[in-house]
Formats: C-alpha cells, sequence, structure tokens
C-alpha cells in the first residue's frame, strides 16, 4: 500500500472537480483522482449549453433566472442556493470565456444565446434567450476548457484510480454518533486500475465530485462509467442522501438507445410529433409548448404513447421533427446530435423526423450540503473538511427538476465554490487523526469479491436491476409497481453476496470494479425505490399514477434517506427523514407553461 | 495493516516503451529542408525536362547522342553549370528523401546510423565524382580518331 | 447494452423497445489478447461469436463477450456514444471509435478483428498506455495564453474568427488519429497529430498570443515537418477533422513566420 499526503483531495476530474482543483491547486497541495482519463468524464457528452442572464441578446436578469430555476425545480428548490447559483452564472461564463471557452458569437462578437426549456422572461411571459452555447458540444468545450487549464497549472492527476471509501474520524453509519459532535474527514482511499494496488490518500479536505448514477437503468444518456460511486461510498458511511427519489428523464434520447439529442433541438425550433403528426406539446403546456421543463415533456411523450398514438411499426416512440429547419442551420447549430441519428439510426434528420424516448438522465438529489458545499450528516451539522459538487451533490438547486442548461451552470459555480471552501479550510487546520488500518474495509471488499470461487454473474445481476428499475420506477410510478422494484432490488443485495468475477489478476481488473460498481447501483436503487414509495404525491421528475398532484401540505420538504444497520444482523435498512426547504422569495405556484 | 503486494512480474504500467528522449531541436533546419525540397522539386523539373528536351528532341534527337555532342555541350559554361545544378540538387533532394525514409522506418538506432552513413558515402562520392568531371572534361582528349571529336577540336 | 437484451414479456409501453424489427445475426470478433500476468509476454488471437441486432456497434458485442462469455475480456469504455474518446481501437485494421462502428457496416459474415491501436505500448488486451500520448498533448501548450489585464467582460471575437479554428476544438483525444500515423509507429517521438491539432486550435484562435512559442515548439525536428500527409489520421479520425490540412495550415503559418 502507498501513502499520499495532501492537503485537498478532489474526488473526481469532470467539470465540477477540475473547477474545484483550478481554485484550490492554487492555494494548497492538491491532489485530483479519477477513476478515468479526465477527458473522459460524461461533462463532455453535455450539449445545449449554460444559462447565464448575461443579457448580450434580449433584456434578461438573474432574479428571472432564478425564478425560472424554482418554478422548474416544482418549488422543492432551496431559493438561496438558486439565487447564488443565478448570480454568480454571469461570472461563471465570463471565466470560462477567459479561461479560452470557444463560444459561439453574436455579430457583435460577444456570447451569443439561445432558448432553452423552461427559461423564461420575466416570470414565464415567453421564452427566452439564456443559454450561452458552442454548437451542441458546449459540455465538451468545458471539459476540455478546464483539463487545459489544469495542464497549464499543473494540476496533480491520479488517473484511472478508484476512490472505494471515505475515511472518517467517527463511524456515522451506526447512526450513534449525536448531534452536534464534531466530525472530521481525513481522507480517502482508491484502487489504482494499473496495478491493483491500494493507495491512502491522507487529505485535510476531500471534495466529492464523482457525478451521477444513471447506470441504476437500462435506458440511459449516462456513460456506463456513471454509477453513483460517490453517493453510495458517503451512503455507506453514514453520510444522508437527499432527494434520490427525483430523477429526470430527459425527453429526446434517441429511441430505443438511450443516446441524448440535446433539448437545444427544441431550442432551436425542432417539433415534437406522435403518430399522427400531431404537436401534441401545444396540449400541455399551450403556452412555451416544446420547450416546457423536461419532466412535463416526458411525461407528455410517455402519455402519448401509452395512448395509442405513438409513431413507428410498434407506436412506441415520438418523432422529433427538424425537417422544416434548413440544413445549414442544423449544421451550424447541431452538428453533433444529427451525427448521431445518421450513426445510430441511420436517419438523415434533413429530411426525416428522428424516432425519441424519454431517457434517464439526471439525479437531482445527492449528497446533501449547505450552499458552501460542505456536506451535511443531518439537517444541520457539516462533516468537516468534506465538501460536494455537481450532479453526486444536491444543494438544492434543482428541486424535484432540473432545467435544462442548469447542470453545467452547477458545476462552475458549486464547484468554484467548493475548491476555494476546501483549500481555504485545509489551509487552517491540522492533520485529521487516520482510523486504525485505513484499508482494512477496502481490501476485505476487494479479496472477498476477487476470491469468489465461483458465483453468478455481474452483469445479470445488473441487468435484472436496470429492466426492474426501468419498468418499475421510471416516468410513471405507482406503490404497486415500486413496491414490485423494492422486493426487486433486495432480492438482488441478496444474490450479490454470492457474485463472483472470472478476472482475478491485478492489472487493469475492470471485471473486478464493474462488479463493486454493482454494489453501489444496487444500494443507490433502494434509495431511490424507498424515497418513491414514501413520497405520496407528484412533483416535476417524480410521478405517482396514484397520486397525481402535488401535495405541499405532506411533502413540501426534502427526503433524507440513511442507511443503517437493521434488526437483522449484517444488513442495513433505508431509513427516512426529512429537511425543510428554504424558501426567500417565492411561495409556492401551481405550476403552468 | 493489510498487504497489497505487487508481483514482481508486472513492471510499472506507467513507463513508457521508449522514454521520449525529445531533445530540443528548435533550429529552422527541418523547416529549410521541407522547403528546400518543394524549391528543388519545381527546380529539377525545368532542369530535367530542359536536359531532356536539347538531348532527346532538338535537331537530330537521340541519333545526335556521342561523344562529340557531350563534348561540345560541356564545352559551354552554360551548361556546364546547368548540368552542375542538376547534379546537385538531385542528389541533395534524393539524399534527403531517403534520410527522411530511414527516420520514418529504420527503427533502431543502429540501423539508422548503418543506413544513414551508406547514404551520406554515396552521396559524397557521387557528387565529388560528378562535380570533378564536369569541371575537368577533356572535349579533346589528345590521340583520338578525329571523327569522334567535336568540329572545333580540329580547328 | 440496450440492445442486446429483450426487453422481458409483458413490458409495460413506458419501456423503451427496440426501433422497428430488427434482425439478429451472428458474429464472430477475433480479438488480439494480451494479459502479460496470466498468458506470458505473448500476444495471441481469440474469436468470440456472439448474436448481435440490427442496430449493435462494436462495443455492444465487446460488452455482450465481456459479460457474458470472458469477464476477462478488457478495454476502456465509457460514454458509448463517441464523445469521450475511450474506445478508440483497430477495427478491420482501420483505427476507429468501438462505439461508433455499427456491426452491420463491417461485414459480419466475416471474423470482425480487432486490436489495440498501433504505437502506445499495449498493457492488456485492448488497454494501451496513454501517458505518452498525454505527454506530447501537455508539451504543445494546449490553453489559451494572453497578456495584460483580464477584461472585465468576454473577450470580443467575431464569428467568421471563431470559424477559422472551429474544426480542431472537436477533438477528443481518443489518440485515433496519432495512433493511425506511420511515422508515429516507428519510434514514438513524433508529436503525433492530435498534438498538432490542439495547437492548431490555439494558433488560429483570434485571442490567443501565445502562436510563436507554439510554432518553435512544433518546428522541432519531430514536429510538424515529419508529417508526410498520408491522410491515415484525417480517415481515422471518429470527429471528421480535417486533420492533415490542419498539419499543413500549422506549416504554412511557420513559413509565413520564417519567410
Amino acid at each position: 500500500m502507498q501513502t499520499h499526503q495532501y492537503d485537498v483531495v478532489i474526488v473526481g476530474a469532470g467539470g465540477a472537480g477540475m473547477r474545484a482543483a483550478l481554485e484550490s491547486s492554487g492555494r494548497v497541495r492538491t491532489a485530483v483522482i479519477s477513476k478515468l482519463y479526465p477527458t473522459r468524464s460524461h461533462t463532455g457528452a453535455a450539449q445545449g449549453g449554460m444559462c447565464a442572464a448575461l443579457a448580450n441578446v434580449e433584456e434578461d436578469n438573474w432574479e428571472w433566472h432564478t425564478f425560472d430555476t424554482v418554478k422548474g425545480g416544482d418549488y422543492l428548490v432551496d431559493q438561496d442556493a438558486a439565487e447564488i447559483m443565478a448570480k454568480e452564472a454571469i461570472e461563471a461564463v465570463l471565466d470560462l470565456e477567459r479561461m479560452g471557452l470557444p463560444f459561439n458569437r453574436t455579430p457583435e462578437g460577444k456570447i451569443d444565446q439561445r432558448r432553452f426549456g423552461g427559461h423564461t422572461r420575466n416570470h414565464g411571459e415567453a421564452a427566452v434567450r439564456r443559454s450561452c452555447y458552442a454548437a451542441d458540444r458546449t459540455g465538451h468545450m468545458i471539459l476540455q476548457t478546464l483539463y487545459q487549464q489544469c495542464v497549464k497549472q499543473d494540476v496533480s492527476f491520479f488517473n484511472e484510480f478508484y476512490v472505494l471509501d471515505v475515511l472518517l474520524s467517527s463511524d456515522l453509519s451506526t447512526g450513534e454518533v449525536a448531534d452536534g459532535e464534531p466530525v472530521a474527514v481525513s481522507g480517502v482511499v482508491a484502487y489504482e486500475l494499473a496495478t491493483g494496488e491500494i493507495h491512502l490518500f491522507r487529505a485535510k479536505s476531500v471534495v466529492f465530485a464523482t457525478g451521477g448514477a444513471g447506470k441504476i437503468y437500462k435506458t440511459t444518456s449516462n456513460a456506463h462509467t456513471l454509477t453513483g460511486d460517490g453517493m453510495a461510498l458517503a451512503l455507506r458511511r453514514g453520510i444522508p442522501l437527499e432527494d434520490m427519489e427525483f430523477f429526470q428523464f430527459h425527453p429526446t434520447g434517441l429511441a430505443g438507445l438511450g443516446i441524448l439529442l440535446s433539448e437545444a433541438a427544441r431550442g432551436e425550433g425542432g417539433i415534437l410529433r406522435n403518430g399522427d403528426g400531431e404537436r401534441f406539446m401545444e396540449r400541455y403546456a399551450p403556452t412555451i409548448k416544446d420547450l416546457a421543463p423536461r419532466d412535463i415533456v416526458a411525461r407528455s411523450m410517455a402519455n402519448e404513447v401509452r395512448e395509442g398514438r405513438g409513431a413507428g411499426p410498434n407506436k412506441d416512440y415520438v418523432l422529433l421533427d427538424l425537417t422544416h429547419l434548413e440544413p445549414a442551420h442544423i449544421d451550424a447549430k447541431l452538428p453533433d446530435i444529427t451525427e448521431f441519428a445518421r450513426t445510430y439510426l441511420g436517419i438523415e434528420p434533413y429530411t426525416e423526423p428522428v424516432p425519441v424516448y424519454p431517457t434517464a438522465h439526471y439525479a437531482m438529489g445527492g449528497i446533501p450540503t449547505n450552499i458552501n458545499t460542505e456536506v451535511l450528516r443531518n439537517n444541520t451539522d457539516v462533516v468537516q473538511g468534506l465538501y460536494a459538487a455537481g450532479e453526486v451533490a444536491c444543494v438544492s438547486v434543482h428541486g424535484s427538476n432540473r432545467l435544462g442548461t442548469n447542470s453545467l451552470l452547477d458545476i462552475n459555480v458549486f464547484g468554484k465554490r467548493a475548491g476555494i471552501a476546501a483549500a481555504a479550510y485545509a489551509a487552517t487546520v491540522d492533520w485529521a487523526e487516520l482510523p486504525e488500518d485505513p484499508a482494512a474495509y477496502v481490501v476485505g471488499e476487494i479479496e472477498r469479491m476477487r476470491d469468489q470461487p465461483v458465483g453468478e454473474r455481474v452483469s445479470d445481476l445488473r441487468r435484472e436491476l436496470q429492466e426492474s428499475m426501468d419498468l418499475n420506477a421510471q416516468v410513471f410510478r405507482t406503490q404497486e409497481s415500486l413496491t414490485q422494484a423494492l422486493a426487486d432490488i433486495k432480492h438482488l443485495k441478496k444474490r450479490y453476496g454470492s457474485v463472483s468475477v472470472q478476472d482475478k489478476g491485478r492489472r487493469y481488473n475492470t471485471d473486478l470494479l464493474e462488479a463493486l460498481e454493482l454494489g453501489f447501483l444496487l444500494e443507490l436503487a433502494e434509495v431511490v425505490v424507498v424515497g418513491a414509495l414514501a413520497r405520496e404525491e407528484s412533483r416535476g421528475g417524480h410521478f405517482r399514477e396514484d397520486f397525481p398532484t402535488r401535495d405541499d401540505e405532506r411533502f413540501m420538504m426534502h427526503t433524507m434517506a440513511y442507511q443503517r444497520p437493521s434488526s437483522t444482523a449484517g444488513e442495513t435498512e433505508i431509513r427516512l427523514d426529512h429537511k425543510p426547504v428554504i424558501m426567500t422569495r417565492y411561495q409556492p405556484m401551481e405550476r403552468k407553461y | 495493516m493489510a498487504q497489497t503486494v505487487t508481483p514482481s512480474a508486472l513492471e510499472a504500467p506507467r513507463s513508457p516503451r521508449s522514454p521520449r528522449s525529445r531533445r530540443s531541436t528548435r533550429t529552422n533546419y527541418e523547416l529549410y529542408g521541407w522547403v528546400f525540397m518543394r524549391a528543388s522539386g519545381a527546380l529539377l523539373l525545368v532542369l530535367i525536362f530542359g536536359h531532356l528536351f536539347m538531348n532527346l528532341w532538338v535537331g537530330e534527337g537521340i541519333n545526335a547522342i556521342d561523344f562529340a555532342f557531350v563534348g561540345g555541350k560541356w564545352s559551354s559554361p552554360l551548361w556546364q553549370t546547368w548540368d552542375l545544378l542538376m547534379l546537385w540538387l538531385a542528389m541533395i533532394h534524393g539524399t534527403n528523401g531517403v534520410r527522411t525514409i530511414i527516420n520514418d522506418y529504420a527503427e533502431r538506432d543502429a540501423t539508422r546510423i548503418v543506413l544513414k552513413s551508406a547514404l551520406y558515402l554515396a552521396f559524397v562520392v557521387t557528387v565529388v565524382l560528378g562535380t570533378l568531371v564536369i569541371f575537368t572534361f577533356d572535349p579533346c582528349p589528345p590521340n583520338a580518331p578525329a571523327e569522334l571529336l567535336a568540329s572545333f577540336c580540329t580547328a | 447494452m440496450t440492445a442486446v437484451v429483450d426487453a422481458p414479456s409483458g413490458a409495460s409501453p413506458e419501456t423503451a423497445p427496440e426501433v422497428g424489427a430488427v434482425p439478429t445475426f451472428d458474429v464472430t470478433l477475433r480479438i488480439r489478447r494480451y494479459n502479460p500476468e496470466v498468458a506470458g509476454d505473448e500476444a495471441y488471437w481469440e474469436e468470440f461469436t456472439v448474436t448481435a441486432h440490427g442496430t449493435d456497434r462494436v462495443l455492444d458485442a465487446m460488452h455482450k463477450i465481456k459479460w457474458e462469455l470472458d469477464g476477462s475480456l478488457t478495454f476502456r469504455r465509457s460514454c458509448a456514444h463517441g464523445i469521450c474518446g475511450s474506445d478508440a481501437m483497430r477495427i478491420n485494421g482501420r483505427n476507429r471509435l468501438a462505439c461508433k462502428a455499427l456491426l452491420k457496416d463491417l461485414n459480419p459474415d466475416k471474423p470482425i478483428t480487432i486490436e489495440p491501436i498501433k504505437g502506445l505500448p499495449v498493457e492488456k488486451d485492448l488497454v494501451v498506455d496513454m501517458e505518452p500520448f498525454f505527454a506530447s498533448y501537455r508539451e504543445i501548450m494546449p490553453f489559451l495564453i494572453t497578456s495584460g489585464n483580464e477584461p472585465s467582460k468576454e473577450r470580443l471575437q467575431s464569428a467568421e474568427q471563431r470559424e477559422r479554428y472551429d474544426d480542431t476544438t472537436k477533438c477528443i483525444l481518443c489518440a485515433a488519429c496519432t495512433s493511425s500515423c506511420p511515422v508515429f509507429w516507428t519510434d514514438g517521438q513524433y508529436f503525433g497529430p492530435a498534438a498538432i491539432v490542439n495547437a492548431h486550435r490555439f494558433i488560429f484562435d483570434s485571442r490567443d498570443e501565445g502562436g510563436t512559442q507554439r510554432l518553435e515548439i512544433l518546428n522541432d525536428k519531430e514536429g510538424v515537418w515529419r508529417c508526410r500527409t498520408t491522410f491515415n489520421c484525417t480517415e481515422a479520425c471518429p470527429r471528421g477533422i480535417e486533420v492533415t490540412k490542419a498539419i499543413q495550415e500549422v506549416k504554412r503559418a511557420m513559413i509565413t513566420r520564417a519567410f
């Protein structure tokens, strides 16, 4: 085992992680640990843009942006956080431009902006041009630009290192640590993919920026590597997860494949049509039609299909129509996504509409943090030195439904805040005491998994999990379907105890890591389903057919899910608690578009 | 503490196959080389076609070529310069071309050194010999049969 | 994985099924394996036959092998739709991303050969050491270089100036171009197309002031002058970047500067 010592260790090298690294590495000794090479991170797959009220093309202000974010999140947004995000968005975009990001430009040479779902002028009057973009590869440009700056600053990266444990000064997982007692982070334990060696990273501050967990679903726009590692590690160590039942289904995934086609396609004028050729969004959102927030569009699409108005031989998808747009316009603004349609479905978007269907896209929930990105271990106490930013965190700026482009904003605004806060904290404190035998848990897990001679295949369990989640916990949910999902997950968790991997080696053992990732997925799926069962209302990305309306009386609050030992020895269960929503200016109203 | 041992058979996977030994060579040598190849190539086209035109086309064409014809040409400073230029440019152009091919395809340093030494030796021999011939050529060697010589030798 | 697994019977309408009626077919993958830990220092070929659907990509078939036949088959992958650049490999002798190569376009009647990309040290199966590749990238100073005070707002740039370097901003650093280059294969000292593409992205950015330094770096004996314009890189680029053209533009900029 090798030991490293850094003031700040950042886990994850996507947008949030690298944005944090840029702040932190200039101030204190910083390491970034990533399970991939930084440029492989899924930030690069984001397409449409990053909203900020620059008002470069039309009147706009950050307060309208705040309102849209709050309303888009169906009022479950913590409004103090949304205000910060909308306000700091402007500087975040300008920061990126000054780092060299090649934004599209207006005729005057300023950053160009375009329309995006749910973003409106003057509290919902009409769609507004707020999204700053670089063709339909804004995320790619952000990831590349941040990596370039990291190269410039000579940031220390540990590539292809899997963080498998976070070390805390007290064991929170038993639930016995009293509120108010100080708990501090002391480092992380990582597995080096190339050699199979265990590395102990001792740190004063740890920033989690590990991204989402889309792989709990089968149809997803997420990368194979998005297995919710950071969330699950926190959960295992007794830190709660907030609002995990809210998962965003992006309306326009390529049908059958789940590959994302940006909302920018609709921002640029694309229209959704059902099997009869009808522009059905006019019925669901008369004012902003196809540019309604994602939860509404996704549900409307699923409803069209369910009521037999789908397109295609099996009437199981709807169509994204770009044929009325000029090919030159499509090439200039949407080159990549039209390429996806050609490559994967053999469809020419100039002349044919593209088959689309909702695809699991984004976890609104995550590790709870305050506005300074400090991780909360209950409703009020922070874990000293532990920070989280990006999709892994729940600040909560997205509430029950994230608006398009707000994730790229989230990673930049809160990534930056996390980097500054982590460095500032590390500069003032001494090294926290390491637990005795800090790598014991990770070594035990790995050896158990590797040494199991025969057993079930990881892929079988994962497939069953993903199929059950797609079937039972997707756009439409009921008590019955969720109960089924929970039973499936519990059964799979039992079977997980007997999985075995075929690759017994140390060198680049991805087989072993897929097995560990499956463990994360199973635990997170359980949190999603338990939270969804308890939330007997419909709000944002969470739609219960048996409770189709929003119930502010009972559920205007965040879900806090804790993993605690159950009465059966050696097993755990999810216990739910609640946290109040912070409201500053906007009182909940009915959400109409 | 549990010990994770790296098996001895597993060499450190991060060491590159051939460690980058790039010495900073930031002269314009390669740039001039690249430009020279294009410029000499264009010039050689003119020189070679001019040469072929004179030798094979004008007058009786190929039937006119004999010792006297060559002797006649090389008694003129114009054709001496022409052929000298052609020799030098073609040799430098060709040698540089082969040098880059050796650089591209010879993987081992030793192979490279051997091939390049042979190449440069061939270059020097050919250029020195050729230059000597052009300048020391005697169009009217003594005791040669008169019918083989250029008309001005007998004058 | 969406494509290799059929939806279970009784699926409700909200699960996304296959697009249209897609026929299945058997395909054989001939994969170059290498694992010094187990099988010694020699690489060897291994063939696997799996059943695939019409829209399946090479990556789907490889996942099927890894998940159902041989878990030790090792390759990198992440996003699975050609944007992260993890899964560049040599498929039927051509560098491609496994997630962008559709099986039906590859003539599944014959075995499809899959090898690691060339010119970088192989670590295990299709995994190569990317460090030399990124080292070259870092050497060309791939970041915006400016002088003077930062502006309080954005730097201005016209749409035409932005368009000038658009093509080379698409690079995802997958190494398909560099590892398709015969000059790079020889000794790995050449900077390679990817590094030059990323230098191009800044040299032709109107906001950047580090062009001279980058041109000087690429004027190296292992720099742009080793390019033989074989166009392998342009053909290999999964993002459709005109790589050879970009290299030629850098050469032209150097000549303009020198004379």
